[in-house]
């Protein structure tokens, strides 16, 4: 019984540790995961995704597939807001993002994936490869 | 007294060309069915995907532009680099 008790407890540990991470998001807690997954995206095991969200490349760690989980939750919060405001789909304003994000924000080296669901890494100082229906 | 006639086509109303009336429309109905130019329409047999992110509409992508640089700016603990 008693262990049940701790079990409990720290499953409410758990689940506090988490929402303040959900919610807070300036935590120290929430700034380390972030730089974890600033590193993957500059290792290419993550990478920004045409459709508006994180996608994982390959083998990540639990940690960070977690956090990149969490981020892309509140991007489609994100989204959501924006859509309802400009009578959009949250498909389109996801989409719309996510062209922003391909074409400003990969560095060279870095992994970005296509609508089709295949893997590219900017090469250098070449531009990325935006879908059709990004604007120029 | 004269008899007083109600329409110049009042041949058409006699009984055989009626029963030649008859005759025709049918056959006519027939023949629409068998031209070319008709469309059969069919169910499907699978479902039908619609792949919405492909389907997003450039303009509406122009439309965002703004907005999506905004939604980046305001949030950036959701865009980390």
């Amino acid at each position: 019984m008693k262990t049940r008790t701790m079990t409990l407890a720290a499953a409410g540990l758990a689940l506090a540790l988490s929402l303040t991470v959900g919610i807070g998001g300036f935590g120290g807690y929430a700034l380390a995961q972030t730089g974890a997954v600033s590193a993957a995206l500059a290792a290419g095991t993550v990478g920004e995704q045409a459709d508006g969200y994180l996608g994982i490349r390959g083998a990540a760690s639990a940690d960070i597939k977690a956090e990149v989980e969490s981020i892309n939750i509140k991007r489609r919060a994100a989204y959501t807001d924006l859509a309802a405001k400009r009578g959009v789909s949250v498909a389109a304003a996801a989409a719309a993002t996510g062209c922003k994000t391909l074409s400003s924000r990969v560095g060279p080296g870095q992994a970005y994936r296509l609508l089709d669901g295949s893997w590219a890494v900017r090469n250098g100082s070449e531009p990325v490869q935006l879908p059709a229906n990004c604007p120029a | 007294m004269k008899r007083s006639i109600l329409t110049s086509r009042r041949d058409d109303a006699t009984r055989s060309a009626m029963a030649w009336r008859n005759l025709l429309a049918p056959g006519g109905l027939a023949a629409m069915a068998m031209l070319p130019g008709c469309i059969q329409v069919t169910a499907p047999d699978k479902p039908i995907e619609i792949n919405l992110n492909i389907n997003v509409k450039q303009e509406v992508l122009v439309k965002l532009q703004k907005d999506a640089e905004d939604l980046i700016q305001a949030n950036p603990e959701l865009f980390p680099q």
